[in-house]
């Protein structure tokens, strides 16, 4: 019966996991984590030739929490101490937006321009490059 | 160059309410801040030290500096500029002695042109890419009061020239990257060897916590004889870094054309973060220079404090194979 319990608990806990998705301006088609996490760590503003605008929820926000836990890899007290490194070397953190609809409205708009959000905000008129769930 | 600051600070005050707009962009210690809408942005730090060594006491405050950067597309620029060791009071055997050093440096100042993802070009004053440790050398910033002997013997510690880096992001993040230096220092009296022409090779392999960093590098030395002095280094380098610890470690050696001018120096230092404020640090080190013809071996204990990341405040004891060397150092310093 317990057997039962746990299967029952994990298959509904997969079926309600939430997806995410780190998404871009339509001139971006791929990208590696490797050059995603160059990028929002502003290490470079480059995928290959292209100059590229990271775009980041708010600090606190559980999303972005969520991305640089599992993208990044860092905790929010890291990259505290990151970026204040990075204000000594000349590096500025990436732009922040309030929601997720403000930042499917700038990356449409704008050239080069990356972000991430859950899966179910994303539509056609984005690049899709990388998806994770919990 | 006082009145370029002033005129900075200036701007700054002039321009900081419109910076505040919401919660994200308002003012953070220890992230600095533009100016108005600006490719600007200013910052800068300080630091006050005391330190007890064979019966003397010093007090100082050490650092006053002022950072300007910025960019626009492809260019990016930085500026530094500090007072070093700006007010000195010594105290033995109830004599005292003050030094004071109120002229600005110039620690850095550079222009960076980004070609693509891979390619970057430097120009100008900047800290000599070598190790990891010079690549943050300020006291705010860095884990001890104190900066490991490998870090000031090796090789110069600022280069005024060319820098090319070769960077890739992918699995695992790899940089080559190359200095030139064929011209006097932007500030000779600002670095630890007086030189005019300096080159250097080297190649940076990380792969999530772990990076390694290997060094080559020559110089020519100005010596007292008003002679010059070509030098060779190596340096290897590595750090391992989670959210509880840190460990870095460095190992170069030196020589001339004729013979080793520092055999070795080497250190090894373990961080371990009790929680985001507190932090114990253990630091090995041990080196041997025949221009001094010294050779020590050196193990620190070190505790800092941090109220908020900008602010440290640390104390530290080192145990010295030449005893006369034992010492306190306890500092306060903020990046602002």
């Amino acid at each position: 019966m317990k057997k039962f319990i746990l299967i029952y608990l994990i298959s509904h806990s997969l079926l309600i996991a939430n997806e995410y998705a780190i998404v871009a301006n339509k001139s971006i088609h791929e990208a590696s984590l490797g050059q995603i996490k160059a990028l929002f760590l502003k290490k470079s503003s480059y995928i290959k030739n292209k100059k590229v605008v990271p775009v980041n929820l708010s600090s606190r926000n559980p999303i972005r929490i969520h991305f640089e836990k599992h993208i990044l890899h860092m905790s929010f007290n890291r990259l505290k101490s990151y970026w204040t490194k990075q204000h000594y070397l000349g590096h500025r953190p990436p732009i922040s937006m309030k929601s997720q609809k403000s930042i499917k409205t700038f990356i449409k708009k704008v050239d080069g321009s990356i972000g991430y959000m859950e899966l179910k905000n994303v539509d056609d008129e984005l690049s899709i490059l990388y998806k994770w769930s919990e | 160059m006082k009145y370029f600051i002033i005129l900075i600070l200036f701007i700054t005050i002039l321009f900081a309410e419109d910076t505040i707009t919401n919660q994200e962009q308002s003012y953070q210690l220890g992230n600095g801040m533009q100016v108005g809408e600006l490719p600007l942005y200013v910052g800068g730090y300080f630091s006050l030290d005391y330190r007890y060594k064979d019966g003397e006491n010093r007090y100082r405050i050490d650092d006053i500096a002022f950072l300007a950067y910025g960019g626009y597309e492809k260019i990016s620029y930085m500026a530094e500029l500090e007072y070093k060791e700006f007010y000195t009071l010594s105290e033995k055997d109830d004599a005292y002695t003050t030094q004071k050093d109120t002229r600005l440096h110039t620690e850095r100042l550079y222009g960076d042109y980004n070609f693509n993802e891979n390619y970057m070009l430097r120009l100008g004053k900047f800290n000599s890419q070598i190790g990891f440790w010079n690549l943050l050398p300020i006291n705010v910033l860095r884990d001890t009061s104190s900066n490991p002997y490998t870090t000031d013997i090796i090789f110069p510690r600022f280069t005024t020239g060319l820098y090319a880096a070769y960077n890739s992001y992918n699995n695992a993040e790899i940089q080559i990257d190359l200095t030139i230096q064929h011209n006097e220092d932007l500030d000779p009296s600002y670095n630890n060897y007086t030189m005019d022409e300096h080159h250097s090779l080297g190649t940076t392999y990380t792969q999530e916590n772990i990076s390694l960093k290997a060094s080559i590098g020559m110089f020519d030395k100005y010596t007292s004889t008003n002679t010059t002095q070509v030098l060779y280094y190596a340096l290897v380098s590595l750090k391992y870094e989670t959210e509880k610890f840190q460990f870095m470690s460095e190992l170069g050696s030196q020589k001339s054309t004729q013979e080793y001018t520092t055999p070795y120096a080497f250190f090894a230092q373990g961080v371990y973060h009790l929680n985001q404020e507190h932090a114990g640090i253990i630091r090995l080190e041990s080196y041997e220079d025949k221009v001094q013809n010294t050779q020590d071996n050196i193990a620190i204990f070190g505790y800092t404090y941090r109220p908020l990341y900008p602010i440290a405040f640390k104390t530290e004891y080192q145990f010295h194979k030449l005893q006369n060397e034992n010492q306190f150092l306890f500092s306060w310093s903020v990046l602002f």
